[in-house]
């Protein structure tokens, strides 16, 4: 299946209850997969064209107040008109997936893919301190099984979660394991799991008001206490990342997504050559990785950051290693991916 | 600014060096070709022309003209436009935008656009479908219509981008088939010397996606029957033998037919594009059969931009200081040594 075929049905048998959408490309195929499969008729599943990725993610805004598993999907400048959305998700503390099938900006940019999104996903594009937890697929396996542990992890923690693909991970051809069908949620078992939810109030439950309004300095502070609590936890709890060929190398190439497949690739030539080169991959962007970057910080010669970006992920390694150790960074931009050679060659130039 | 001094001006002149990048047998070069001969008519020099796009097939436009464009933000092409207007009141602004730019994510600007009545003309491709985005419904595809993201057929109802121009108080609405070059052109001219905020719909067939939308409409075969062309002052009447017209009965536009049942001429109601009253320029614009094309709506009213500029000039006539330095030099004023 393609990368964003295989995220769309992830999303049906993940149980999600509603899926609001924009066509941008190269992600429309999430949507036109959603429609031409018809989960009104397999769980119940709503699929919405809306008149833009605005509207799209208020959609999402009003159906995760009603506790509902609900998700939409775009491309960066669509992700970019929603950040205003994301922003008031975040501060209305309310779960939800948002994919980003990442292309080269700024602005109209290209249709390429490209990795130029990190800084707005774990740096929070909106206003506000808030944080999304950041899930980053390499495979079209990862898109698939993200969306699952995207929407459990929004519940868990009732926060936004984006999972950051690109456009060549949307756009290829693997073969999936798909999950088993999950159940959508009764309205009982939403009533009794989430009593913040506007399901309708009866007797015994309070008048939920879905907000992120507090016009009190004191309270708001007190608001924003509680969820860097909550961002502390994530942190402490939620890391995920995948190495290879770590604890003997020299340098290790730090990557997520495409360039992290790449990389992996040029960890094998290189190791060919014998250099002791090894690959660290993220897999969670925000919480990142700390504990394994401060590991081997003191062990290798350098890490090299490879971004389909001008280098946004490298600047957490350097704050995170806080000079321990070299941090370089490659990356190319406008839809080219780098190749292997130009890895291997870097790492070449850091060993020096 | 006297126009008679502008130099004469040919289609080369405004040619763009660009290679025109739409798929072969697309309306849009029929439009591309008639705005490049209807802009030498309008009397004007190139560099007073600007031409501001959002995004879609329809938002290639400004890269086709010789003059200077924006190639915008999605939807945003109106808001856009309008800046430049107001930075530069003496331009020819144009706003070329589609069905799904326009009436979808830019509905928001779009209609206040038209509300404010600034004098910006916008034409809008409608091919209702999205098409450089490979084939989804747009806010214009019709209920039933099969896409990639209706594969069972539209479900959401459309838009009539002439009945949300006159909702949003608008002052002018035309409509014109896409494969009439010549009946183009002559809007654009006219429309160009229009104070105001000018739409223009262009029933534009999208061969790719949305090919023969407009068929019965279009066709050279069926076209005479199945469109009614009106102009201001003159009797609504259309038919290959020129038999059939229009009659308001009761408070509905019924088709009769010339010579029949007693109806003469005399009966056909003649078309006033000037009347301030949009009862029966709803009418016309929602009529399906025949689908009615020309000037529907042009009210002559004082547009947003001519009392901008009065505004700011009646102003700066009131106030005591001519600049910013007499200002800054009035009233107790000191050094810092």
């Amino acid at each position: 299946m393609k990368g964003n075929e295989a995220l769309a049905e992830a999303a049906i048998l993940a149980g999600c209850d509603g899926y609001f959408g924009y066509p941008i490309t190269p992600q429309s195929e999430i949507m036109e997969y959603l429609m031409a499969e018809q989960p009104m008729h397999r769980t119940g599943m709503v699929v919405l064209q809306a008149e833009s990725e605005i509207a799209s993610i208020n959609m999402v805004y009003g159906g995760a107040g009603a506790g509902k598993r609900v998700m939409t999907s775009s491309s960066s400048p669509g992700i970019s008109l929603m950040q205003e959305g994301i922003s008031y998700l975040a501060g209305a503390e309310l779960p939800c997936v948002i994919v980003n099938v990442v292309r080269g900006g700024p602005g109209l940019g290209t249709i390429q893919p490209a990795q130029s999104d990190y800084f707005q996903s774990v740096k929070g594009g909106g206003h506000g301190d808030y944080k999304m937890i950041t899930l980053a697929p390499f495979s079209v396996q990862e898109m698939a099984d993200f969306v699952a542990l995207g929407f459990d992890l929004a519940f868990k923690y009732r926060i936004p979660v984006m999972i950051l693909s690109d456009g060549a991970i949307g756009q290829m051809m693997e073969k999936v394991v798909l999950p088993v069908q999950r159940p959508r949620w009764t309205e009982q078992e939403i009533r009794e799991m989430s009593p913040w939810a506007t399901v309708g109030r009866t007797k015994d439950r309070h008048n939920n008001i879905i907000t992120s309004l507090n016009l009190k300095s004191d309270v708001q502070e007190e608001h924003n206490r509680q969820l860097q609590a909550k961002y502390k936890t994530i942190i402490e709890n939620e890391v995920r990342y995948e190495e290879s060929y770590c604890e003997d190398a020299e340098v290790i190439l730090i990557a997520y997504g495409t360039s992290a497949r790449i990389c992996q690739k040029a960890v094998d030539i290189a190791r060919h050559q014998g250099i002791k080169l090894g690959l660290l991959r993220p897999i969670s962007l925000f919480p990142f990785p700390e504990a394994a970057l401060i590991k081997y910080a003191e062990k290798v010669k350098g890490f090299l950051s490879v971004e389909m970006s001008a280098g946004q992920m490298v600047e957490d390694i350097r704050l995170v290693v806080e000079g321990k150790t070299k941090v370089a960074h490659y990356g190319r931009m406008g839809g080219i991916v780098p190749t292997t050679d130009e890895i291997i060659e870097n790492v070449k130039n850091l060993i020096n | 600014m006297s126009e008679q001094t502008n130099p004469v001006l040919t289609f080369k002149d405004f040619q763009s060096d660009q290679e025109v990048r739409w798929c072969p047998g697309c309306d849009d070069y029929i439009i591309l070709r008639a705005m490049l001969k209807a802009l030498p008519e309008m009397g004007r020099k190139k560099e007073d022309f600007v031409f501001v796009s959002g995004i879609g097939c329809s938002s290639r436009f400004p890269y086709y003209v010789g003059t200077y464009g924006i190639h915008g933000i999605h939807g945003r092409a109106a808001a856009i436009a309008t800046g430049v207007k107001l930075a530069n009141p003496e331009l020819s602004v144009w706003v070329m935008t589609g069905d799904g730019d326009a009436m979808a994510i830019g509905g928001n600007h779009f209609i206040h656009l038209i509300r404010r009545n600034i004098n910006i003309k916008i034409v809008m491709f409608n091919n209702e479908i999205y098409g450089l985005t490979k084939g989804q419904f747009s806010p214009t595809s019709l209920i039933g219509q099969k896409t990639y993201t209706s594969p069972y057929g539209n479900i959401q109802p459309p838009f009539n981008p002439g009945q949300l121009t006159i909702g949003s108080s608008g002052k002018y609405f035309a409509r014109v088939p896409g494969n009439d070059p010549k009946m183009m052109e002559e809007l654009f001219v006219k429309a160009e010397k229009f104070k105001g905020t000018a739409s223009i719909e262009v029933l534009q067939n999208c061969v790719i996606f949305n090919d023969g939308a407009f068929e019965e409409i279009t066709n050279k075969e069926t076209e005479s029957e199945n469109q009614i062309r009106i102009e201001h002052g003159k009797k609504m009447i259309f038919g290959k033998n020129k038999d059939k017209g229009l009659i308001l009965k009761g408070f509905k536009l019924e088709v009769v037919n010339i010579g029949e049942n007693g109806i003469t001429e005399d009966d056909i109601l003649v078309h006033d594009a000037h009347e301030a009253d949009p009862t029966l320029h709803l009418m016309l614009v929602r009529l399906q059969n025949p689908v009615v094309m020309g000037e529907i709506r042009r009210i002559e009213e004082t547009s947003y931009d001519e009392v901008y500029v009065e505004r700011m000039e009646s102003v700066a006539k009131k106030s005591p200081f001519k600049n910013l330095d007499e200002m800054f030099f009035s009233g107790d004023t000191y050094v810092v040594e």
